[in-house]
Protein backbone atom coordinates (compact mmCIF):
# COMPACT_ATOMS: atom_id res chain seq x y z
CA UNK A 1 0.00 0.00 0.00
CA UNK A 2 1.01 3.49 -1.23
CA UNK A 3 1.24 6.51 1.11
CA UNK A 4 -0.48 8.24 -1.29
CA UNK A 5 -3.59 5.41 -0.86
CA UNK A 6 -3.35 6.06 3.01
CA UNK A 7 -6.18 8.92 2.61
CA UNK A 8 -8.68 6.02 1.27
CA UNK A 9 -8.32 3.98 4.52
CA UNK A 10 -11.64 3.21 6.02
CA UNK A 11 -11.58 5.38 9.05
CA UNK A 12 -13.67 2.30 11.43
CA UNK A 13 -9.72 0.94 11.18
CA UNK A 14 -8.52 4.07 12.96
CA UNK A 15 -11.07 3.76 15.45
CA UNK A 16 -10.38 0.21 16.36
CA UNK A 17 -6.62 1.14 16.62
CA UNK A 18 -7.64 4.14 18.68
CA UNK A 19 -9.32 2.01 20.76
CA UNK A 20 -7.03 -0.88 21.38
CA UNK A 21 -4.05 2.40 22.14
CA UNK A 22 -6.43 3.45 24.83
CA UNK A 23 -7.79 0.51 26.46
CA UNK A 24 -4.23 -1.29 27.18
CA UNK A 25 -3.01 1.31 29.24
CA UNK A 26 -6.32 1.62 31.47
CA UNK A 27 -5.66 -1.95 31.79
CA UNK A 28 -1.56 -2.28 32.12
CA UNK A 29 -1.07 1.23 33.56
CA UNK A 30 2.33 2.23 31.92
CA UNK A 31 3.20 4.83 34.76
CA UNK A 32 4.24 7.78 33.08
CA UNK A 33 5.52 10.95 34.45
CA UNK A 34 3.73 13.77 34.97
CA UNK A 35 5.09 16.93 34.71
CA UNK A 36 3.01 19.16 36.76
CA UNK A 37 1.42 22.19 35.13
CA UNK A 38 1.63 25.88 36.14
CA UNK A 39 -1.44 26.57 35.86
CA UNK A 40 -2.53 23.25 37.93
CA UNK A 41 -0.04 24.26 40.33
CA UNK A 42 -1.33 27.86 40.79
CA UNK A 43 -4.74 26.52 42.06
CA UNK A 44 -2.85 24.33 44.19
CA UNK A 45 -0.64 27.39 45.84
CA UNK A 46 -3.93 29.31 45.97
CA UNK A 47 -6.30 27.11 47.61
CA UNK A 48 -2.95 26.39 50.28
CA UNK A 49 -2.31 30.07 51.13
CA UNK A 50 -6.00 30.56 52.54
CA UNK A 51 -6.58 30.66 56.21
CA UNK A 52 -8.49 27.76 58.30
CA UNK A 53 -12.40 29.13 57.99
CA UNK A 54 -11.90 31.23 54.30
CA UNK A 55 -15.15 30.37 52.52
CA UNK A 56 -15.15 28.87 49.39
CA UNK A 57 -17.76 29.03 46.66
CA UNK A 58 -17.96 25.49 44.81
CA UNK A 59 -19.53 25.84 41.80
CA UNK A 60 -20.94 22.69 39.86
CA UNK A 61 -21.55 24.00 36.81
CA UNK A 62 -21.26 20.78 34.17
CA UNK A 63 -23.68 18.20 33.12
CA UNK A 64 -22.81 14.63 32.74
CA UNK A 65 -21.63 14.87 29.73
CA UNK A 66 -18.21 15.98 30.35
CA UNK A 67 -18.11 14.34 34.38
CA UNK A 68 -15.61 12.58 33.02
CA UNK A 69 -13.61 15.42 33.32
CA UNK A 70 -14.81 17.75 35.41
CA UNK A 71 -15.79 15.66 38.13
CA UNK A 72 -12.24 14.28 39.87
CA UNK A 73 -11.32 18.30 39.71
CA UNK A 74 -14.32 19.19 41.64
CA UNK A 75 -14.07 16.55 44.07
CA UNK A 76 -9.98 16.67 43.92
CA UNK A 77 -10.47 20.62 45.09
CA UNK A 78 -13.21 19.82 47.80
CA UNK A 79 -10.70 16.86 49.55
CA UNK A 80 -8.02 20.45 49.30
CA UNK A 81 -10.34 22.44 50.69
CA UNK A 82 -12.38 20.34 53.51
CA UNK A 83 -8.50 19.19 54.65
CA UNK A 84 -7.83 22.62 54.74
CA UNK A 85 -10.20 23.56 57.59
CA UNK A 86 -12.18 25.67 54.74
CA UNK A 87 -16.12 26.41 54.86
CA UNK A 88 -17.50 25.47 51.36
CA UNK A 89 -20.32 26.77 49.87
CA UNK A 90 -21.51 24.37 47.12
CA UNK A 91 -23.93 25.12 44.39
CA UNK A 92 -25.09 24.74 40.72
CA UNK A 93 -26.06 26.97 38.27
CA UNK A 94 -26.98 24.13 35.56
CA UNK A 95 -29.64 22.16 36.87
CA UNK A 96 -27.83 18.80 35.91
CA UNK A 97 -25.06 19.73 37.87
CA UNK A 98 -27.13 19.85 40.95
CA UNK A 99 -27.25 15.77 42.02
CA UNK A 100 -23.85 16.02 40.53
CA UNK A 101 -22.73 18.41 43.20
CA UNK A 102 -24.03 16.29 45.82
CA UNK A 103 -22.46 12.87 44.56
CA UNK A 104 -18.64 14.51 44.84
CA UNK A 105 -20.07 15.95 48.79
CA UNK A 106 -21.12 12.47 49.39
CA UNK A 107 -17.83 11.02 48.48
CA UNK A 108 -15.49 13.74 50.27
CA UNK A 109 -17.58 14.70 53.19
CA UNK A 110 -19.05 11.03 54.28
CA UNK A 111 -22.34 8.95 52.21
CA UNK A 112 -24.27 10.54 55.02
CA UNK A 113 -24.25 13.87 53.71
CA UNK A 114 -26.03 16.50 54.61
CA UNK A 115 -26.58 14.44 57.77
CA UNK A 116 -23.54 15.54 59.03
CA UNK A 117 -22.37 17.30 62.06
CA UNK A 118 -20.61 20.04 60.06
CA UNK A 119 -23.43 20.91 57.66
CA UNK A 120 -24.33 23.95 58.11
CA UNK A 121 -21.51 25.62 60.06
CA UNK A 122 -18.57 24.24 57.76
CA UNK A 123 -20.08 23.40 54.82
CA UNK A 124 -23.68 23.99 53.01
CA UNK A 125 -25.63 22.96 49.98
CA UNK A 126 -27.85 24.87 47.78
CA UNK A 127 -28.22 22.76 45.08
CA UNK A 128 -29.73 24.49 42.05
CA UNK A 129 -29.67 27.93 41.96
CA UNK A 130 -32.01 29.42 39.13
CA UNK A 131 -31.40 32.27 36.63
CA UNK A 132 -28.02 31.43 35.14
CA UNK A 133 -25.75 35.06 35.24
CA UNK A 134 -28.99 36.86 36.80
CA UNK A 135 -28.72 33.82 39.61
CA UNK A 136 -24.86 34.25 39.29
CA UNK A 137 -25.12 37.96 40.00
CA UNK A 138 -28.11 38.12 42.76
CA UNK A 139 -26.51 35.64 44.55
CA UNK A 140 -23.05 37.48 44.38
CA UNK A 141 -25.11 40.58 45.84
CA UNK A 142 -27.35 39.00 48.35
CA UNK A 143 -26.54 34.93 48.52
CA UNK A 144 -30.32 34.62 50.41
CA UNK A 145 -32.07 36.31 47.52
CA UNK A 146 -30.99 34.21 45.09
CA UNK A 147 -32.28 30.96 46.87
CA UNK A 148 -34.32 31.13 50.13
CA UNK A 149 -33.64 27.13 51.28
CA UNK A 150 -30.62 24.96 50.80
CA UNK A 151 -31.20 21.95 48.42
CA UNK A 152 -33.05 20.09 51.24
CA UNK A 153 -35.62 22.74 51.85
CA UNK A 154 -33.98 23.88 55.27
CA UNK A 155 -33.84 28.02 55.35
CA UNK A 156 -30.55 29.94 54.33
CA UNK A 157 -31.07 32.21 57.51
CA UNK A 158 -30.83 29.42 59.69
CA UNK A 159 -27.88 27.91 58.78
CA UNK A 160 -24.61 29.53 60.57
CA UNK A 161 -22.17 29.14 57.69
CA UNK A 162 -24.66 31.41 54.99
CA UNK A 163 -25.28 33.80 57.49
CA UNK A 164 -21.18 34.67 57.64
CA UNK A 165 -21.39 34.39 53.43
CA UNK A 166 -24.12 37.17 52.75
CA UNK A 167 -22.90 38.44 49.58
CA UNK A 168 -19.20 37.98 47.32
CA UNK A 169 -17.52 40.48 50.01
CA UNK A 170 -17.21 37.30 51.90
CA UNK A 171 -16.16 34.76 49.21
CA UNK A 172 -12.23 34.11 49.84
CA UNK A 173 -12.20 31.87 46.49
CA UNK A 174 -14.50 30.88 44.20
CA UNK A 175 -14.00 27.55 42.37
CA UNK A 176 -16.52 27.33 39.04
CA UNK A 177 -16.30 23.46 37.95
CA UNK A 178 -17.36 24.66 34.43
CA UNK A 179 -18.18 23.11 31.21
CA UNK A 180 -20.22 26.58 29.07
CA UNK A 181 -22.78 28.94 29.85
CA UNK A 182 -23.20 30.00 32.06
CA UNK A 183 -19.33 29.35 33.33
CA UNK A 184 -16.22 31.02 34.11
CA UNK A 185 -16.92 34.23 32.04
CA UNK A 186 -20.44 34.59 33.53
CA UNK A 187 -18.32 34.67 36.85
CA UNK A 188 -15.74 37.13 35.66
CA UNK A 189 -18.15 39.64 34.36
CA UNK A 190 -21.07 39.29 36.82
CA UNK A 191 -18.98 38.49 40.25
CA UNK A 192 -16.09 39.41 40.41
CA UNK A 193 -16.68 42.67 37.64
CA UNK A 194 -19.37 43.50 39.99
CA UNK A 195 -17.60 43.11 43.05
CA UNK A 196 -13.69 44.42 43.54
CA UNK A 197 -12.14 42.45 40.46
CA UNK A 198 -9.19 39.79 40.93
CA UNK A 199 -7.69 40.62 44.21
CA UNK A 200 -11.55 40.82 45.68
CA UNK A 201 -12.99 37.86 44.45
CA UNK A 202 -10.39 34.97 43.18
CA UNK A 203 -11.42 32.63 40.92
CA UNK A 204 -9.70 29.12 39.93
CA UNK A 205 -11.63 26.92 37.19
CA UNK A 206 -11.53 23.30 36.54
CA UNK A 207 -12.94 23.10 32.93
CA UNK A 208 -12.72 20.82 30.03
CA UNK A 209 -10.06 20.91 27.95
CA UNK A 210 -11.99 21.84 24.30
CA UNK A 211 -12.48 25.28 26.73
CA UNK A 212 -9.33 26.18 27.99
CA UNK A 213 -8.24 28.31 24.98
CA UNK A 214 -10.90 30.33 25.06
CA UNK A 215 -9.98 30.55 28.92
CA UNK A 216 -6.58 32.11 28.27
CA UNK A 217 -7.08 35.46 27.69
CA UNK A 218 -8.69 36.00 31.18
CA UNK A 219 -5.78 33.97 33.07
CA UNK A 220 -3.23 35.85 31.42
CA UNK A 221 -4.89 39.42 32.98
CA UNK A 222 -4.95 37.33 36.37
CA UNK A 223 -9.24 37.42 36.12
CA UNK A 224 -8.73 33.83 36.20
CA UNK A 225 -5.91 32.93 39.30
CA UNK A 226 -5.77 28.93 38.19
CA UNK A 227 -6.55 26.95 36.00
CA UNK A 228 -7.06 22.72 36.03
CA UNK A 229 -7.16 21.57 32.32
CA UNK A 230 -9.04 18.81 31.92
CA UNK A 231 -8.37 15.50 32.54
CA UNK A 232 -4.53 16.17 32.91
CA UNK A 233 -5.04 18.93 34.96
CA UNK A 234 -7.32 17.14 37.40
CA UNK A 235 -4.34 14.43 37.56
CA UNK A 236 -2.21 17.16 38.22
CA UNK A 237 -3.84 18.04 41.10
CA UNK A 238 -4.75 14.77 42.58
CA UNK A 239 -0.86 14.12 41.91
CA UNK A 240 -0.16 17.35 44.11
CA UNK A 241 -2.64 16.17 46.59
CA UNK A 242 -1.60 12.32 46.96
CA UNK A 243 1.88 13.97 47.72
CA UNK A 244 0.98 16.24 50.69
CA UNK A 245 -2.49 14.65 51.91
CA UNK A 246 -1.93 11.44 50.60
CA UNK A 247 -5.38 11.52 48.39
CA UNK A 248 -5.76 8.43 46.10
CA UNK A 249 -3.93 9.77 42.53
CA UNK A 250 -6.47 7.60 40.87
CA UNK A 251 -6.47 9.20 37.34
CA UNK A 252 -2.87 7.79 36.88
CA UNK A 253 -3.93 4.90 34.09
CA UNK A 254 -6.20 7.87 32.27
CA UNK A 255 -3.07 9.71 32.13
CA UNK A 256 -1.42 6.95 30.66
CA UNK A 257 -4.25 6.03 27.99
CA UNK A 258 -4.71 9.85 27.08
CA UNK A 259 -0.97 10.11 26.45
CA UNK A 260 -0.84 6.73 23.90
CA UNK A 261 -4.02 8.09 22.61
CA UNK A 262 -2.52 11.36 21.53
CA UNK A 263 0.47 10.29 19.82
CA UNK A 264 -1.70 7.71 17.96
CA UNK A 265 -3.42 10.61 16.84
CA UNK A 266 -0.60 12.57 16.32
CA UNK A 267 1.00 9.84 13.57
CA UNK A 268 -2.35 9.55 12.35
CA UNK A 269 -2.27 13.58 11.52
CA UNK A 270 1.70 13.39 10.20
CA UNK A 271 0.82 9.33 7.65
CA UNK A 272 -2.14 11.71 6.82
CA UNK A 273 -0.73 14.74 5.87
CA UNK A 274 2.14 12.97 3.99
CA UNK A 275 -0.07 11.16 1.92
CA UNK A 276 -1.81 14.51 1.19
CA UNK A 277 1.60 15.82 -0.29
CA UNK A 278 2.58 12.85 -2.06
CA UNK A 279 -1.03 12.60 -3.47
CA UNK A 280 -0.79 16.66 -3.90
CA UNK A 281 3.00 16.10 -5.77
CA UNK A 282 1.61 13.32 -8.68
CA UNK A 283 -1.27 15.58 -9.24
CA UNK A 284 -3.79 13.97 -8.06
CA UNK A 285 -7.17 15.15 -6.20
CA UNK A 286 -6.38 16.25 -2.57
CA UNK B 1 -30.11 -0.57 45.32
CA UNK B 2 -31.53 -2.19 42.73
CA UNK B 3 -31.40 1.37 41.17
CA UNK B 4 -27.80 1.04 41.13
CA UNK B 5 -27.65 -2.47 39.58
CA UNK B 6 -30.47 -1.07 36.88
CA UNK B 7 -28.12 1.82 36.13
CA UNK B 8 -25.17 -0.66 35.72
CA UNK B 9 -27.00 -2.33 33.48
CA UNK B 10 -28.31 0.46 31.64
CA UNK B 11 -25.73 2.74 31.37
CA UNK B 12 -22.95 -0.56 29.51
CA UNK B 13 -25.90 -0.79 27.17
CA UNK B 14 -26.17 2.74 26.50
CA UNK B 15 -22.31 3.25 26.13
CA UNK B 16 -22.20 0.49 23.58
CA UNK B 17 -24.99 1.87 21.86
CA UNK B 18 -24.19 5.16 21.43
CA UNK B 19 -20.56 3.94 20.29
CA UNK B 20 -22.11 1.67 17.61
CA UNK B 21 -22.66 4.96 15.59
CA UNK B 22 -18.72 4.82 15.08
CA UNK B 23 -19.96 1.89 12.63
CA UNK B 24 -22.78 3.57 11.23
CA UNK B 25 -25.78 4.89 12.11
CA UNK B 26 -28.11 2.51 13.38
CA UNK B 27 -31.43 2.47 15.21
CA UNK B 28 -29.84 1.49 18.59
CA UNK B 29 -27.48 4.39 18.69
CA UNK B 30 -30.46 6.67 17.34
CA UNK B 31 -32.82 5.27 20.31
CA UNK B 32 -30.26 6.02 22.72
CA UNK B 33 -29.47 9.31 21.34
CA UNK B 34 -33.37 10.36 21.58
CA UNK B 35 -33.05 9.19 24.87
CA UNK B 36 -30.19 11.08 26.15
CA UNK B 37 -31.87 14.37 24.59
CA UNK B 38 -35.06 13.72 25.94
CA UNK B 39 -34.07 13.09 29.48
CA UNK B 40 -31.58 16.39 29.64
CA UNK B 41 -34.32 18.21 28.52
CA UNK B 42 -36.84 17.29 30.62
CA UNK B 43 -34.35 16.72 33.71
CA UNK B 44 -33.71 20.51 32.74
CA UNK B 45 -37.30 21.42 32.96
CA UNK B 46 -38.50 19.24 36.19
CA UNK B 47 -34.73 21.05 37.79
CA UNK B 48 -36.33 24.89 36.43
CA UNK B 49 -40.32 24.27 37.43
CA UNK B 50 -39.07 22.81 40.52
CA UNK B 51 -36.61 25.88 41.12
CA UNK B 52 -39.61 28.23 40.39
CA UNK B 53 -41.94 27.05 42.39
CA UNK B 54 -40.02 26.73 45.22
CA UNK B 55 -38.76 30.14 44.88
CA UNK B 56 -41.58 31.84 43.97
CA UNK B 57 -44.21 30.24 45.50
CA UNK B 58 -43.77 28.29 48.07
CA UNK B 59 -40.30 29.36 49.85
CA UNK B 60 -39.07 32.05 52.32
CA UNK B 61 -40.80 35.00 52.31
CA UNK B 62 -42.54 34.24 49.00
CA UNK B 63 -46.21 34.06 47.66
CA UNK B 64 -47.00 31.84 50.62
CA UNK B 65 -46.07 34.49 52.96
CA UNK B 66 -47.91 37.51 51.56
CA UNK B 67 -44.98 38.74 49.40
CA UNK B 68 -47.06 39.17 46.40
CA UNK B 69 -44.53 40.74 44.20
CA UNK B 70 -43.68 37.88 42.69
CA UNK B 71 -46.94 37.11 40.68
CA UNK B 72 -45.25 39.64 38.57
CA UNK B 73 -42.38 37.04 37.14
CA UNK B 74 -44.84 34.24 36.81
CA UNK B 75 -47.21 36.29 34.68
CA UNK B 76 -44.66 37.56 32.53
CA UNK B 77 -43.45 34.16 32.35
CA UNK B 78 -46.96 32.47 31.92
CA UNK B 79 -46.93 34.92 28.76
CA UNK B 80 -44.51 32.67 27.19
CA UNK B 81 -47.35 30.41 26.07
CA UNK B 82 -48.76 32.84 23.53
CA UNK B 83 -46.25 31.42 21.79
CA UNK B 84 -49.10 28.94 20.51
CA UNK B 85 -51.78 30.86 19.89
CA UNK B 86 -52.23 32.67 16.13
CA UNK B 87 -54.31 35.28 17.66
CA UNK B 88 -52.62 36.41 20.86
CA UNK B 89 -48.62 35.75 19.63
CA UNK B 90 -47.81 39.29 19.52
CA UNK B 91 -48.02 39.00 23.69
CA UNK B 92 -45.66 36.24 23.51
CA UNK B 93 -43.13 39.08 22.09
CA UNK B 94 -42.95 40.81 25.65
CA UNK B 95 -41.43 38.21 27.92
CA UNK B 96 -38.85 37.80 25.25
CA UNK B 97 -37.89 41.53 24.90
CA UNK B 98 -37.91 41.86 28.67
CA UNK B 99 -35.12 38.55 28.92
CA UNK B 100 -33.52 40.37 25.95
CA UNK B 101 -33.26 43.56 27.62
CA UNK B 102 -31.82 42.74 30.93
CA UNK B 103 -30.05 40.09 29.11
CA UNK B 104 -28.68 42.99 26.54
CA UNK B 105 -28.25 45.46 30.03
CA UNK B 106 -26.41 42.87 31.85
CA UNK B 107 -24.20 41.67 29.22
CA UNK B 108 -23.06 44.92 28.01
CA UNK B 109 -22.13 46.52 31.80
CA UNK B 110 -19.96 43.17 32.51
CA UNK B 111 -18.58 42.56 29.11
CA UNK B 112 -17.48 46.24 28.32
CA UNK B 113 -15.15 45.54 31.62
CA UNK B 114 -14.13 41.97 31.88
CA UNK B 115 -13.68 41.35 28.00
CA UNK B 116 -13.07 44.56 26.30
CA UNK B 117 -11.33 46.94 28.90
CA UNK B 118 -9.02 44.42 31.04
CA UNK B 119 -7.86 42.89 27.76
CA UNK B 120 -6.74 45.88 26.37
CA UNK B 121 -5.12 46.85 29.54
CA UNK B 122 -3.60 43.99 29.46
CA UNK B 123 -2.31 43.56 26.32
CA UNK B 124 -0.92 47.16 26.60
CA UNK B 125 0.89 46.07 30.25
CA UNK B 126 2.80 43.94 27.65
CA UNK B 127 3.66 45.75 24.86
CA UNK B 128 7.21 47.41 26.13
CA UNK B 129 9.63 46.17 24.49
CA UNK B 130 12.41 48.34 25.89
CA UNK B 131 13.45 47.80 29.73
CA UNK B 132 15.31 46.28 32.12
CA UNK B 133 15.08 42.86 31.88
CA UNK B 134 12.54 42.48 28.83
CA UNK B 135 15.65 40.69 26.85
CA UNK B 136 16.46 38.31 29.31
CA UNK B 137 15.11 34.71 30.10
CA UNK B 138 12.47 35.07 32.65
CA UNK B 139 12.83 32.95 36.03
CA UNK B 140 8.43 32.51 36.05
CA UNK B 141 8.29 29.14 34.17
CA UNK B 142 7.20 28.95 31.19
CA UNK B 143 7.12 32.69 30.21
CA UNK B 144 10.46 32.47 28.02
CA UNK B 145 11.21 35.93 26.77
CA UNK B 146 9.39 38.71 28.01
CA UNK B 147 10.05 40.58 25.21
CA UNK B 148 9.61 37.84 22.27
CA UNK B 149 6.49 37.43 23.93
CA UNK B 150 5.14 41.16 23.54
CA UNK B 151 6.62 41.12 20.10
CA UNK B 152 4.29 37.85 19.49
CA UNK B 153 1.42 39.62 20.29
CA UNK B 154 1.74 42.73 18.69
CA UNK B 155 2.32 41.23 15.26
CA UNK B 156 -0.28 38.68 16.01
CA UNK B 157 -2.70 41.23 16.95
CA UNK B 158 -2.45 43.74 13.94
CA UNK B 159 -1.64 41.14 11.24
CA UNK B 160 -5.10 39.04 12.53
CA UNK B 161 -6.90 41.78 12.83
CA UNK B 162 -5.70 43.12 9.04
CA UNK B 163 -7.02 39.31 7.78
CA UNK B 164 -10.57 40.37 8.32
CA UNK B 165 -10.29 43.76 6.97
CA UNK B 166 -12.35 43.84 3.61
CA UNK B 167 -11.88 47.30 2.72
CA UNK B 168 -9.14 47.33 0.54
CA UNK B 169 -7.90 44.29 -1.53
CA UNK B 170 -5.28 42.38 0.11
CA UNK B 171 -2.09 43.08 -1.96
CA UNK B 172 0.94 44.81 -1.40
CA UNK B 173 1.49 45.24 2.40
CA UNK B 174 -1.67 44.53 3.50
CA UNK B 175 -1.33 41.53 1.17
CA UNK B 176 1.39 40.57 3.59
CA UNK B 177 -0.02 41.01 6.88
CA UNK B 178 -3.05 39.15 5.86
CA UNK B 179 -0.72 35.85 5.07
CA UNK B 180 1.12 36.31 8.19
CA UNK B 181 -2.44 37.18 10.33
CA UNK B 182 -3.51 33.73 9.02
CA UNK B 183 -0.64 31.90 9.92
CA UNK B 184 -1.28 33.12 13.23
CA UNK B 185 -5.03 31.92 13.14
CA UNK B 186 -4.39 28.60 11.76
CA UNK B 187 -2.04 28.36 14.88
CA UNK B 188 -5.03 29.66 16.76
CA UNK B 189 -7.20 27.05 15.42
CA UNK B 190 -4.83 24.29 15.81
CA UNK B 191 -4.42 24.16 19.58
CA UNK B 192 -8.38 24.55 19.80
CA UNK B 193 -8.40 21.45 17.20
CA UNK B 194 -5.73 20.17 19.79
CA UNK B 195 -7.75 20.72 22.84
CA UNK B 196 -10.93 19.21 21.20
CA UNK B 197 -8.76 15.96 20.38
CA UNK B 198 -7.86 15.61 24.42
CA UNK B 199 -11.44 16.75 25.70
CA UNK B 200 -12.94 13.82 23.03
CA UNK B 201 -9.95 11.41 24.53
CA UNK B 202 -10.96 11.96 28.33
CA UNK B 203 -14.57 11.59 27.87
CA UNK B 204 -13.63 8.32 25.51
CA UNK B 205 -11.18 6.97 29.17
CA UNK B 206 -14.26 7.81 31.25
CA UNK B 207 -16.46 5.21 29.79
CA UNK B 208 -13.95 3.48 29.26
CA UNK B 209 -13.01 3.56 32.80
CA UNK B 210 -16.47 3.05 33.65
CA UNK B 211 -17.12 -0.45 31.68
CA UNK B 212 -14.34 -1.74 32.80
CA UNK B 213 -13.92 -0.92 36.83
CA UNK B 214 -17.74 0.25 37.99
CA UNK B 215 -18.85 -2.62 40.26
CA UNK B 216 -22.07 -3.67 41.77
CA UNK B 217 -21.61 -5.76 45.17
CA UNK B 218 -24.60 -5.42 47.33
CA UNK B 219 -26.65 -7.78 48.72
CA UNK B 220 -25.10 -11.09 47.78
CA UNK B 221 -25.16 -9.90 44.46
CA UNK B 222 -21.77 -9.14 42.35
CA UNK B 223 -22.18 -7.72 38.67
CA UNK B 224 -18.92 -5.88 37.32
CA UNK B 225 -19.93 -3.55 34.45
CA UNK B 226 -17.63 -5.73 31.87
CA UNK B 227 -20.12 -8.80 32.41
CA UNK B 228 -22.29 -6.81 30.54
CA UNK B 229 -20.31 -6.12 27.37
CA UNK B 230 -20.57 -8.93 25.00
CA UNK B 231 -24.70 -8.95 26.29
CA UNK B 232 -24.52 -5.69 24.70
CA UNK B 233 -22.18 -6.02 21.65
CA UNK B 234 -24.26 -9.16 20.94
CA UNK B 235 -27.34 -6.88 20.53
CA UNK B 236 -25.20 -4.33 17.99
CA UNK B 237 -23.98 -7.68 15.42
CA UNK B 238 -27.74 -8.59 16.06
CA UNK B 239 -29.05 -5.32 14.53
CA UNK B 240 -26.27 -5.00 11.95
CA UNK B 241 -27.22 -8.39 10.60
CA UNK B 242 -31.20 -7.58 10.66
CA UNK B 243 -30.20 -4.72 8.66
CA UNK B 244 -27.79 -5.97 6.01
CA UNK B 245 -30.83 -8.96 5.64
CA UNK B 246 -33.42 -6.38 5.02
CA UNK B 247 -33.95 -5.46 1.41
CA UNK B 248 -32.45 -1.86 0.51
CA UNK B 249 -35.31 0.88 0.45
CA UNK B 250 -35.65 1.85 -3.36
CA UNK B 251 -34.58 5.63 -3.76
CA UNK B 252 -38.15 7.71 -3.94
CA UNK B 253 -39.01 8.43 -7.43
CA UNK B 254 -38.08 12.36 -8.68
CA UNK B 255 -40.76 14.62 -8.39
CA UNK B 256 -42.45 14.97 -11.84
CA UNK B 257 -41.40 17.72 -13.59
CA UNK B 258 -44.30 20.74 -13.70
CA UNK B 259 -45.44 21.20 -17.10
CA UNK B 260 -44.99 24.61 -18.89
CA UNK B 261 -47.72 26.69 -18.95
CA UNK B 262 -49.50 26.81 -22.13
CA UNK B 263 -48.90 30.22 -24.19
CA UNK B 264 -52.31 31.64 -24.69
CA UNK B 265 -53.59 32.66 -28.39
Amino acid sequence: MSLSSIAKIDRRYLYVLLFIFVTLPLLYPLKLPIPIGEHAKRVYSKTEDLAAGSIVIESFDFGPSTRPENFPQAKAHLFHVRERGMKVVALAFWPSGAPIGEDALRQVYGSDFPNIPEYGTEVVYLGYVPGAEVGMQTFADNTATAKGTDHYGTAIGSLPLMQQCQSAADFDLWAEWASGTPGEQQVIQFVQGRHGGPSAVPIVVGSTAVSVPGMMPFYLTGQIYGILNGLAGAGEYEFLLSIDYGYTYAQGPSLDAQSVGHVLILLFIIIGNIGYLLTRSKGGKS
Amino acid sequence: MIQDLFALIFGVFATIFIYSFLWKENPLSRAIEHLFVGMAAVYTLAGMYDAAMTQAIWGTQRIEQGNFIWLIPILISLMYFFFFTKKYFYLYRYPVSIVVGIMAGMMICGMIQSNFLAQIQSTARDLPLIGAGVWEWSTVPGTGFPGLNSLIIIIGTITALSFFFFTWEHKGALGVSTKIGRYFLMATFGAAYGSTVMARISLFIGRLRFLYETTFDESGILVNAWYIIPIAVACVIIVALWLRSRPEAKPPEPAPKPEKPKSKG
